[in-house]
């Protein structure tokens, strides 16, 4: 079931620095980094330690108003928001909650982490996680079995012995 | 008599009773000729799925704008949620009881006569403030969701915020609607104190619940107050504030008549209609704003996309103490808000 709706658009491009304050949301300020390179935050939050700050000037988004002249003369309560980012040409669509805000930032907040696999790959935050999760439930799975098998050893010691065989 | 609903009200023939809250109870608003009889309910149960689309159908049948949203929302805030991508996928294939049903079918024939959404499900949400909405006070826009950024910006960078600054940072609201603007900047800043005016009672009234339900009302002080005719008791209202935010009516009277119905039935035309050039309200604000402001304080405007440079210029010509500082876009690239500071 398709939620977009197809509105005609008009796809603009982001070129202003938008410092985006902190409400009770969760992503933290972004400050753009001078132009051309992605730095890699200080580890500050456990949900967002390492991933690239985002360029505005690299970010296209669009926002569906319809073509007349918006604001007080539109009410429309769609608010899907769709960002593009121009060097990868990843795109993220939002439209999680009723307000165009906060759409704007979840919106942000995923592209860091899809910019942060295409970059590191292998090595991206949200892949290193999960590859760990899945170490880490192997090795404990391993284990479990490791128990079983010596338990089911001790169990043909103990009836060896008492069969009266001679154990070596 | 003129109600809420201004000059346009004998024109269309539909009011609130004058100064009254609730809407009338009918399922067709307008002015519309056709005769709008509610879809039955369907004897058999149905899903929450087969429900949305139905209604989705009706809509789409009527030629309700967003049908597809409209139905969505309605249906979420019955079954609890913001939206409907964030109920669980099970919840969507369940059948829905009896009493849900009705209710669905209640809401949505609101819908069918054009109510805006906020409207018929009585909130809506603002940034991170979830808000109550009553007509006819105007319904929040997502661009002025921007405007309380662009405020937030510049008061979180403010110089010298220490104990003494802070203590003294009030903000003026004119037009304060349902309290969007200034519920908001008093949420995200636990210093901020601000006054609010509005020339509708029923507007002053919903900022004063919304202000409750938030637990906000002791840093907000409310005021129903019309800029244009009391000005002197605008001045008298506070001391000197370092902010003045406004989203006053800036649609200009020539294209109030082509306004789609959500907004010309049922939103306060008060609210949106600034006059031949737009500007009457915006002119009056910029013309006490030296008076309401402190030296270095600011003006922060949501206005047309043909105003800014009007705004520039008359203000250069006919108000000394003010200074353009610049006008910044919207989401959609349109010029929508303009900054000015006073200086002395």
């Amino acid at each position: 079931m398709s939620l977009l709706l197809p509105l005609i658009s008009r796809v603009c491009s982001v070129s202003r620095r938008v410092t985006w304050r902190g409400c009770d949301c969760v992503c933290p300020v972004l400050r753009p980094p001078p132009a051309g390179l992605p730095c890699v935050l200080a580890a500050g939050k456990r949900s967002l330690p390492e991933l690239p700050v985002l360029n505005e000037d690299e970010l296209e988004e669009q926002f569906v108003r319809g073509s007349g002249p918006g604001g007080q003369a539109t009410n429309k309560t769609s608010n899907c928001v769709v960002l593009r980012h121009i060097p990868t040409g990843i795109v993220v669509k939002c439209h999680q909650t009723r307000s165009v805000d906060i759409n704007r930032k979840r919106a942000r907040d995923i592209m860091r982490e899809k910019l942060d696999i295409a970059y590191k790959g292998e090595n991206s935050e949200i892949l290193t996680r999960r590859k760990e999760s899945v170490q880490k439930k192997q090795e404990k799975r391993r284990k479990a079995n490791d128990n079983l098998e010596r338990k089911r050893l001790l169990k043909e010691v103990l009836a060896d012995s008492k069969s009266g065989s001679d154990v070596v | 008599m003129r109600g809420p609903l201004g000059s346009y009200c004998r024109r269309f023939g539909r009011l609130t009773r004058s100064g009254g809250l609730k809407w009338p109870e009918r399922p067709c608003g307008g002015p519309a000729v056709h005769t709008c009889r509610a879809p039955a309910l369907p004897p058999a149960s149905i899903t929450v799925l087969e429900a949305v689309a139905l209604w989705r159908k009706h809509f789409e049948e009527r030629g309700v704008t967003e049908p597809e949203h409209s139905s969505h929302s309605i249906m979420a805030h019955l079954l609890g949620a913001k939206t409907i991508e964030s109920l669980e996928r099970e919840k969507l294939t369940q059948f829905l009881s009896r009493e849900t049903a009705e209710q669905l079918w209640e809401l949505c024939t609101k819908r069918l006569s054009r109510m805006p959404v906020q409207y018929v499900i009585e909130e809506w949400d603002f940034r991170d403030l979830t808000l109550k909405m009553r007509p006819p006070v105007f319904i929040p826009r997502p661009e002025t969701e921007e405007l309380v950024e662009l405020v937030l910006t510049d008061l979180q960078m403010k110089p010298g915020s220490g104990m003494g600054a802070e203590a003294q940072c009030t903000c003026l609201e004119v037009g304060c609607g349902s309290g969007a603007i200034s519920l908001s900047l008093l949420k995200s800043l636990p210093w901020l104190r601000t006054v609010a005016l509005d020339q509708s009672q029923d507007a002053v009234d919903l900022t004063r619940e919304n202000a409750f339900s938030l637990g906000l009302q002791d840093r907000l002080h409310i005021h129903h107050i019309d800029v244009l005719k009391d000005a002197d008791s605008v001045v008298s209202l506070c001391s000197p504030v370092s902010v003045l935010v406004s989203n006053p009516p800036y649609l200009f009277s020539e294209d109030m008549t082509s306004l789609d119905p959500e907004i010309l039935w049922f939103e306060d035309h008060v609210a949106l209609d600034g006059g031949e050039d737009g500007l009457r309200v915006i002119k009056q604000i910029l013309t006490l704003a030296p008076q309401i402001l402190a030296n270095h304080g600011r003006v922060y405007l949501e206005v047309d996309p043909r105003h800014p440079p009007l705004i520039q210029q008359w203000v250069e010509a006919r108000v000394e103490e003010l200074r353009y500082i610049q006008t910044q876009h919207d989401i959609t690239g349109r010029p929508r808000f303009c900054i000015l500071q006073k200086e002395k």
